[in-house]
């Protein structure tokens, strides 16, 4: 390695440590919590009007379910850009060179899985009430279902063709349900249906739908993200 | 049709996008390969997002319309706003994504190009500084899978870098947004440009830095825009005109959204005109030694968007005036040049070429010289040695244009030496049939004819929205407004 190399190495390190420096110091800056912030007591005040005992979900699917469809979209966004790039790939399924991995280890992914994605959907349809909901509750789904593929058992549990179709149904719900609040001629994505009991399963609206609907777009777009990126794999002989 | 309908613009394009493979299942046809009834239903969706726009926007010059999102008052829900500007821009951005959309793309294409369309237009209209980062992330992630996949070998490692550089800037335009949030408690525009009034403390201005610099890296901005000459030189040219027309003006509209509506303090602007003095001179003179004509083109873009960030930091209603003018001829301009050189240059494409170029260079009386006569006698009427250093830089800058584009021309003339970059090594004897590409460069051309010769009105009309989207008060009246009914 010659000199100017070595000295070119610590650039990097010298610029995030900058970076990192400027970032703490500017927020060390700003009071933290104390006082309450002008949106935050205003969200205090609405005394949960949208029926919601988790108020992180009446913020994220209620005030700002834009910002929550867009986020939808840059997760699909992802995945879609994978799928392209990945096309143009010649296509090769490893073989993974491995041990058997045990009695055990396969008959506990069989069991974990129905126990995975009730975990999963609990904790999507209980997402406005209690911490969690579509974008946590989906992550888990995508495990259990990305499970039979880990213990190598392949990929035989996923349709490729059924999880798009769920995937992209689900995502259709989420603007559907914001479209139909327009055809009853309220604003695009306000909260409809009878708000209910605060802290009933059933109460708080759309909101459960629309976390519905999240949950099982993350889910299985993430479960065909992992499958994709595990069964095709680049050979590094072949250039594109 | 109720102004509520407005945020379809946004949707429905994403409904498309979801449903686009599940679709093409259904059909039978594979995800990578080109289908045209896709094609089709992606075109019908992007010019309905254009009748919609036609419906709504035929009078925002007049009165700006605010649609509330979810039924919920600012500052605590999110606003579209849709004024003069904002609607040039949609109607722009639709008329692009028109033209300019790959005929035989695969489906995941199409996808992304409609992801790409909805988070344009979310950015042109959204009210709320947090959801405007949203769909710029979106816009960001759509684009790099469309460069990824373009078809040239050096294209994935481009993509990377330009990634990487993205998520940098993202990382501090998401930290202005947070200290601006935390020091106010607000991200409505609005809402954050009363709080500004009374604001006070250097915090604010580290803030806007950080978001200038962030959200600087898709404006080409000096500095981070190593990208530009890249990206631009791997991706096909009806992309390339995408994103140099379209895509680098929205980010530098927020830019100046943001700058107008929060931070219209000289040490706000002061950062911007400097890094648009660099800009303009790195970019020209970059471009004034390459020698592939893309790249050319690429780095003359960052110049002349050095030149649009130097106009709006006068931040007056002749700079707003001077940098709307300079933003919206280049969105002419740079596709139109993008699109000739997909072909061979023949006699009367040479033609074309020549008259871009003209106008590019600011000869009277294409609208070229009007735009850059309006910086220029804005940078004189405020006076000050930096702008007076950015007055002198900007007619250096404009010498050394003329010499590279017309370096191009005499090219085509001494015939012997082939144009790098441009797809045939020689100049077609015999004229070729345009085709798509040539179609619309011709009419582009035909657009800078056209406002050639009608420059009074049009002129009227762009000085109209500059008063509009400068007017503070305005904006903060509508949204109150929409809020009472």
């Amino acid at each position: 390695m010659s000199r100017e190399h070595r000295s070119m190495a610590w650039t990097p390190l010298l610029f995030s440590g900058g970076l990192a420096f400027m970032l703490f110091s500017l927020f060390m800056a700003v009071p933290f919590g104390e006082p309450l912030m002008r949106v935050g007591g205003m969200i205090q005040q609405t005394d949960g009007e949208l029926g919601a005992a988790n108020l992180v979900t009446a913020v994220v699917l209620g005030y700002r379910a834009l910002d929550t469809l867009g986020e939808l979209a840059i997760l699909f966004a992802a995945s879609t850009s994978v799928g392209l790039i990945l096309t143009g790939v010649k296509q090769r399924t490893v073989s993974v060179e491995c041990e058997e991995l045990g009695e055990l280890f396969e008959q506990a992914s069989t069991l974990l899985l129905p126990l995975l994605i009730m975990v999963g959907f609990y904790i999507i349809t209980h997402g406005h009430l209690t911490p969690g909901g579509g974008f946590q509750g989906g992550v888990i789904i995508a495990v259990a279902l990305f499970l039979p593929t880990l213990a190598g058992r392949g990929a035989a549990l996923l349709n490729h063709r059924l999880i798009q179709q769920v995937e992209g149904g689900a995502g259709a719900l989420f603007i559907l349900l914001g479209v139909a609040a327009l055809l009853q001629g309220e604003s695009f994505l306000q909260p409809w249906l009878p708000v209910g009991e605060i802290g009933a399963l059933f109460s708080a609206g759309t909101l459960p739908l629309l976390y519905l609907a999240v949950g099982i777009k993350v889910g299985a777009e993430l479960a065909a993200l992992l499958t994709h990126l595990s069964t095709n794999v680049p050979s590094p002989e072949v250039p594109r | 049709m109720s102004t509520e309908w407005l945020p379809l613009v946004v949707a429905l394009p994403l409904l498309v996008a979801f449903l686009l493979q599940p679709l093409a299942h259904w059909l039978g046809v594979r995800a990578e390969r080109p289908s045209p009834v896709l094609y089709g239903l992606s075109l019908m969706t992007i010019a309905a997002t254009l009748w919609i726009t036609l419906q709504l926007g035929s009078d925002v010059i007049a009165q700006p319309l605010s649609v509330t999102m979810g039924g919920f008052n600012t500052p605590v829900g999110i606003n579209l706003y849709l004024d003069g500007l904002a609607y040039l821009l949609l109607l722009a951005t639709q008329l692009a994504l028109l033209l300019l959309w790959p005929a035989g793309a695969a489906v995941r294409t199409h996808v992304l190009l409609l992801v790409l369309a909805a988070s344009s237009m979310g950015l042109a209209l959204s009210g709320d500084l947090f959801n405007l980062y949203v769909f710029y992330e979106l816009l960001a992630v759509a684009t790099f899978g469309l460069i990824a996949a373009s078809p040239g070998r050096a294209a994935p490692l481009v993509s990377f870098r330009y990634l990487l550089l993205s998520g940098m800037g993202s990382v501090l335009a998401l930290s202005g947004i947070a200290l601006i949030y935390s020091h106010s408690g607000s991200l409505n525009l609005a809402d954050l440009s009363m709080l500004a009034a009374s604001g006070e403390g250097s915090l604010p201005i580290a803030a806007f830095l950080l978001i200038l610099v962030g959200f600087g890296v898709k404006a080409e901005l000096f500095a981070v825009n190593s990208w530009v000459p890249e990206v631009y030189s791997v991706t096909s040219s009806r992309f390339a005109a995408l994103l140099a027309g379209v895509v680098s003006k929205l980010a530098v509209v927020m830019i100046v959204r943001i700058l107008l509506l929060l931070f219209p303090q000289p040490e706000a602007t002061d950062p911007l005109l400097l890094l648009g003095i660099l800009g303009l001179v790195s970019g020209e003179l970059a471009a004034w030694r390459s020698n592939d004509f893309r790249r050319m083109l690429a780095y003359s873009s960052i110049g002349q968007l050095g030149m649009i960030f130097i106009a709006f930091s006068l931040s007056l209603e002749l700079g707003l005036f001077a940098g709307l003018a300079l933003s919206f001829h280049h969105m002419v301009v740079k596709p139109g040049l993008f699109l000739l050189l997909q072909q061979p240059l023949s006699r009367w494409r040479v033609v074309l070429l020549i008259l871009f170029a003209l106008s590019l260079v600011g000869v009277p009386p294409l609208p070229g010289f009007w735009a850059k006569l309006a910086l220029l006698t804005g940078l004189v009427e405020v006076g000050g040695w930096l702008n007076g250093v950015a007055a002198v830089t900007f007619l250096v800058a404009t010498v050394v244009e003329a010499g590279y584009l017309f370096r191009i021309v005499q090219r085509y003339y001494q015939e012997e030496r082939p144009i790098a970059g441009s797809t045939s090594s020689t100049v077609a004897a015999v004229e070729s049939p345009w085709g798509w590409e040539g179609g619309v460069a011709l009419m582009l051309g035909g657009v800078l004819l056209a406002v050639t010769l009608t420059i009074n009105p049009v002129t009227e009309q762009l000085q109209q929205i500059a008063l509009q989207s400068g007017d503070r008060e305005r904006l903060i009246s509508t949204i109150t407004v929409s809020e009472v009914e």
